[in-house]
Formats: structure tokens, C-alpha cells, sequence
């Protein structure tokens, strides 16, 4: 049985530089408190919004989606992507009511070999800044498109 | 408060992972990937029928034991891997210890090495983290 051709390798580098058309985000209470609510946690005092918000804020932010995602490495299927790893950094505690200006862009795109398997390793970056325009969090995704899983 | 390297982080413990937060997880998200709500699927996949935890909901588990240890805003960084799933209905623990204390940018900082935990010893997720020490 044959894998699923590999995407061109070019086409995968190429990817570094790609800017998302970014925007605003506003976390509001309801979705905070949900979001806070499937953390197993209680809400956070004073409208602070629970860190776990640092997922999908930037990337619906920045006028992407998971999907999008997926697609632009061209992945094989929804179970083909692995996490390398997250990286939030916190400049200054997330806030409900604010809206977050947002950017976000692909700052690494390769593809990796190693004796077992084969993966296009792509990562994104995105940043949040307060409306009076102070860094407020950068977070760093880093994801496996795994190749050639049949 | 009195932090040394080598102290162990209170632990925060989740009894049961449930697939109807991650459910509500994927609907805040916009997360279309059916690992997260279809059991059927995840079956498919080797993993018996529990949906796998999004990745982003087993690291709050750590945020909620840092939160718990040095408040709701102490976080500044936050590193994490991802070597293994979490399942619907596993029993995790959140644990964490403290590698170095520094001051940076007048701040006490304590650097962490967290991880969640089953009661087998396994960890399926691995990191580690920064956080302001209250005074």
C-alpha cells in the first residue's frame, strides 16, 4: 500500500513569512466563564480571563482557525498533526471586555526525517497587544504534519 | 512567601476528565478535529472509546495549580510538550517543582518544572513554567 504523495518540500518553506490578515478579539464573560468552567476551576477574580484562552484568542485573533492551520501544511487528515510543543508567554494578565489587537505568521516551516518517520514540522507565532497598545502575550505554536501514516 | 529550589508545588488534582468539557471545549475553540467529541472516531484510531483531551485543556490543569499556589496572575511563561494523550475519564494530577529562583525586571521569579501525572506514574504532559513569586 502507498502513502499520500508528499507535499512539495518548497512549498512547505515557503510557508515562512506568511502573515495572518490579523484583527481584534475580545473575550467576553460568558465565554470566559465556560472556558474557565472546562479547566475544572472556579472563575478568576476581578474579570481576569484564565490563561487557557491563550489557544484559541490568538489564532481566531488573528483571522485564522484551526483549520486553516491544518490546511496550509496541507495536512493528510485532522489525525495527522502531533504537538511539538505551546509556548505562552504572559507580559501582562489576559482581561475580559478587552479587545486584544492581534497578529499572528508562520516563522518556521521544514520538513524533518528521521528513521521512523517523516513530518513537516511548522510553527506560528502570535502576538496580542492591549488597545492602548501594550504587549500583553506572544504565543509560539509548533506542530508535526505527519506524512505517509498508511 | 518563601520559595526554594527544590520545593515541590502544591498538586492539583482532576478526578475524572470528562468528554463534555472537551465538547465544549471544541465549540469555543472552532476545533473541527473529531478526536476531541466522536468516541467512534477515536476508537478508530487504537485509543478504546474516550475522546482525547484537547491540549491546550490539560495544560490548564497546570494553570490552575499555579494559580492555586501564587494567584491568578503570577504566570509569565508557560512551556509545554505533548508525548502522550489524555484521555476521557483519566484520573490526572497536576504536580510541579521549583528549579531556580532568580529576580529579573524587580521581580522574584521561581523557574518550574511541571507535568501532569496518573496514578501510574505516567506523565503525558510535560514542561515547564516561570511565575512570579508573591511577596
Amino acid at each position: 500500500m502507498t502513502g499520500t504523495p508528499l507535499p512539495d518540500v518548497d512549498a512547505i518553506r515557503a510557508l515562512v513569512g506568511h502573515e495572518f490578515p490579523g484583527g481584534t478579539y475580545t473575550i467576553a464573560h460568558w465565554e470566559n466563564f465556560l472556558l474557565t468552567a472546562c479547566t475544572g476551576a472556579d472563575p478568576l477574580p476581578a474579570a481576569l480571563a484564565h490563561p487557557v484562552a491563550l489557544f484559541h484568542v490568538p489564532i481566531l485573533g488573528a483571522r485564522t482557525s484551526i483549520a486553516e492551520m491544518f490546511a496550509l501544511g496541507q495536512a493528510e487528515s485532522d489525525f495527522s498533526i502531533g504537538i511539538e510543543s505551546y509556548d505562552w508567554e504572559l507580559l501582562r494578565p489576559l482581561e475580559e471586555d478587552l479587545p486584544y489587537h492581534v497578529t499572528g505568521r508562520i516563522t518556521e516551516a521544514d520538513r524533518v526525517a528521521t528513521d521512523k518517520r517523516v513530518y513537516d514540522r511548522i510553527q506560528f507565532q502570535f502576538d496580542l497587544h492591549q488597545p492602548d497598545g501594550r504587549h500583553a502575550a506572544r504565543t509560539t505554536i509548533t506542530w508535526h504534519y505527519r506524512r505517509n501514516l498508511r | 512567601m518563601n520559595v526554594q529550589p527544590g520545593d515541590q508545588i502544591p498538586s492539583w488534582h482532576m478526578p475524572s476528565v470528562l468528554a463534555s468539557r472537551m465538547q465544549t471545549m471544541a465549540a469555543i475553540l472552532r476545533d473541527p478535529n473529531p478526536v476531541h467529541w466522536d468516541r467512534r472516531v477515536v476508537a478508530k484510531l487504537g485509543y478504546g472509546e474516550r475522546t482525547i483531551n484537547q491540549g491546550p485543556l490539560g495544560l490548564s490543569y497546570m494553570i490552575n495549580m499555579l494559580h492555586a499556589w501564587v494567584g491568578p496572575t503570577s504566570i509569565r511563561r508557560i512551556y509545554m510538550t505533548f508525548p502522550k494523550v489524555v484521555l476521557d475519564g483519566d484520573d490526572i494530577m497536576a504536580m510541579g517543582s521549583v528549579t531556580a529562583v532568580r529576580e529579573a525586571d524587580g521581580e522574584r521569579l521561581a523557574d518550574c518544572d511541571i507535568w501532569l501525572e496518573r496514578p501510574d506514574g505516567d506523565r503525558p504532559l510535560i514542561g515547564r513554567a516561570t511565575v512570579v513569586i508573591p511577596s
